[in-house]
């Protein structure tokens, strides 16, 4: 009973005005002092833990989410004053799907709420340079969600000081095979400009002229220069004899003007750039901080691709509507110190290897 | 304490009828404490009357900044004492336990730390870090011997597969070497009846003790297997970027639509190649980096770590 009173006579004083003044201000020392170091520039949340605070608080689960939003508004204050350029977050995974039906509801409702009262500050988000884009499988959502999510998106496209990536739904597999699918689908429908002035089909006729009399010659001209419908030449297939028929079908048809040869970009020229630039995330800088609340030691298929190399990775115990300034702080604290460490550690390298 | 209790008043009565009682207007002068200093794009208003005042402003800033820079040097000042203090404390605590839970390189002992687990995982990943680069034997040595520990580790837990990324891959310039440290290792963990092993990478061919037969001679060295997976960096990022040329060829050729790559397909092909989902990933590192570790891979697996380990 008196634990009960306490707790009831600390929430008093914390919510007067004057203690409230008071944490404001220190509020505001905290993240000044903070911007003094170095900042990440693309953080990333795990939301969890809504639904396990709802159940020990003896709520509603939507109650959880709800609470759980009021704590993102609150981090993404904080990330954004402190010069966070990206903050991404773990909306909704695919996996959610199979949770119970109202609470999915409960969830698109939320997500669609809060999209609605965003479009309709269009300016104040013009003013500050913030954008808001959704990233995941579109196609799973329901239409009137999807229009919504898509007016925030066209109506905040230009704006790019401040980025929110709302991951709704997501999955970091399916992140990775769509931008494997994109890659192929960029290397198979645009041409390589081709823009040489030897014209392939004389080539050709001159070669066929030749055949009749020189074969040794013709042989060597063939290694030489591989012709173009294949790429590679050290490919399990056996592309040497497949470019030999190739060649032979191409040339009877080398008598018309036009032999249609597409050609298409060099698929050894792919790198792990190329697929970041099919990322959803493409564009934005690489993944600083990845955090994820209530304890749970996995990443669950978030930012996989993103966040393997070099992120520095959090697992903190609390549940995400419990999550604030003062369980953020430490983390970035922890993190600057970390990025100074390494700092240090850079230079004495290059020493050593001098 | 973000936000004050008036404000999270009125946004949750507002909430409660969906958002109706205010309207954007009001919305935003409610938030409006919360809102960060606008750009300067939008208080570009220099007029020559307010010079004065903008001076003043200056110097407010500058002490503001003076304050702030103070303040965050004590922050970290204290910061990297409490670290230290906690690095010390780890190490302490973890000498106690490394000495009062040793093992004796007794496989039962192992054995009865892990009975009273009621699920074991069936692939265990580690994460090691070659140490002092350049000067290459001690390292190596180093990194040889932990992987040869841990291998036995598992042989005694009775965890069947055990993948060990490294990223430099100089574990697998050295297969037969760490295959001999391993199962020397196993020897004098088990005695003459230690389990069969086989130590293999991807693109590297396997290699299978040769002991083997001898331990199914003795009759139950056969039910034991403990097969060991070589990983390197060129196995995450650059396994995915090779697929992804392979099936650009496959397309270019069209013996593979675009639309026909699914999650299955990609599942499929780096199961194949590098490995399969592990249960469990092991850090060693004092702080959780993934270093480049295959990221297709870590998808579920549970990620283990000591605070302020080293070494």
């Amino acid at each position: 009973m008196s634990d009960l009173y306490l707790s009831r006579v600390r929430n008093w004083f914390l919510s007067s005005p004057p203690a409230e003044w008071v944490l404001s201000q220190l509020h505001e020392v905290f993240i000044g002092s903070l911007k003094q170091g170095p900042i990440p520039r693309h953080v990333a949340f795990i939301m969890d833990g809504n639904r396990r605070y709802a159940k020990s608080h003896k709520i509603e689960t939507i109650e959880g989410h709800h609470l759980g939003f009021e704590a993102l508004a609150g981090m993404l204050e904080v990330c954004f004053k402190c010069g966070v350029e990206v903050v991404t977050i773990y909306a909704f995974s695919v996996e959610n799907f199979n949770r119970p039906q109202y609470e999915v509801d409960g969830l698109m409702q939320l997500a669609k709420l809060k999209m609605e009262q965003l479009v309709q500050h269009g300016s104040l988000l013009e003013r500050y340079g913030a954008g808001v884009r959704v990233l995941g499988q579109r196609e799973l959502l329901s239409p009137d969600v999807l229009e919504v999510f898509d007016r925030v998106a066209r109506l905040t496209k230009d704006n790019n000081n401040h980025i929110l990536n709302i991951c709704f739904p997501y999955t970091s597999r399916a992140e990775i095979t769509s931008a494997v699918r994109s890659t192929i689908e960029e290397y198979t429908t645009t041409p390589r400009p081709h823009n040489t002035p030897f014209s392939q089909s004389r080539i050709a006729q001159k070669i066929q002229a030749k055949q009749g009399n020189k074969t040794e010659s013709l042989s060597s001209v063939r290694e030489a220069s591989p012709p173009p419908p294949s790429p590679r030449s050290d490919d399990p297939d056996g592309s040497v004899s497949s470019s030999a028929t190739l060649y032979q079908e191409d040339s009877p048809k080398s008598g018309t003007p036009t032999p249609q040869v597409t050609i298409y970009p060099n698929a050894e020229n792919i790198t792990a750039e190329t697929i970041d630039s099919h990322m959803y995330t493409a564009g934005c800088p690489p993944l600083d901080l990845y955090i994820r609340t209530s304890g749970v030691e996995r990443l669950s298929d978030f930012m996989l691709w993103q966040c393997h190399q070099d992120t520095q990775i959090f697992f903190l115990k609390c549940l995400w509507p419990e999550f604030g300034l003062w369980d953020f702080l430490p983390v970035l604290v922890e993190w600057q110190w970390r990025q100074k460490q390494k700092e240090r550690e850079k230079p004495s390298q290059r020493v050593k290897q001098a | 304490m973000a936000f004050s209790k008036r404000y999270l008043e009125t946004y949750r009565r507002d909430e409660m009828v969906g958002h109706k009682l205010l309207t954007p207007e009001e919305r935003v002068r409610l938030l409006k404490p919360y809102l960060p200093s606008p750009p300067p794009r939008a208080s570009k208003r220099a007029d020559s009357k307010t010079r004065e005042k903008k001076l003043r402003l200056g110097l407010r800033h500058f002490l503001k900044k003076q304050l702030y820079l103070l303040i965050y040097s004590i922050i970290h000042t204290v910061f990297s004492l409490y670290m230290k203090i906690r690095q010390a404390y780890h190490a302490v605590t973890n000498r106690f336990n490394s000495i009062y839970y040793h093992h004796h390189r007794t496989p039962e002992l192992i054995q009865g730390d892990v009975k009273g687990l009621t699920r074991l995982p069936d692939h265990i990943s580690v994460i090691l870090t070659l140490e002092d680069e350049g000067r290459g034997g001690a390292g190596l040595e180093r990194l040889i011997n932990e992987a040869a520990d841990i291998a036995a580790w598992c042989a005694s837990a009775g965890i069947p597969m055990l993948s060990i990324y490294e990223k430099t891959g100089i574990l697998k310039g050295y297969v037969p070497e760490t295959h001999r440290a391993v199962s020397q290792k196993l020897a004098a963990y088990f005695g003459p009846q230690f389990p069969s092993l086989s130590v293999e990478g991807p693109h590297i061919p396997v290699i299978e003790s040769h002991v083997s037969s001898r331990a199914g001679q003795a009759g139950d060295g056969s039910s034991k297997h403990l097969s060991i997976l070589l990983l390197s960096a060129e196995d995450g990022r650059d396994s995915i970027v090779d697929l992804t040329k392979t099936l650009t060829e496959m397309s270019q050729r069209f013996k593979v639509a675009p639309a026909d790559i699914c999650i299955e397909v990609v599942d499929t092909e780096l199961r194949e190649i590098v490995m399969g989902e592990p249960d469990l990933l092991v850090l060693f590192s004092p702080h959780v980096e993934l270093a480049g570790y295959p990221p297709w891979q870590v998808r579920l697996t549970e990620i283990f770590h000591v605070q302020d380990n080293r070494g």
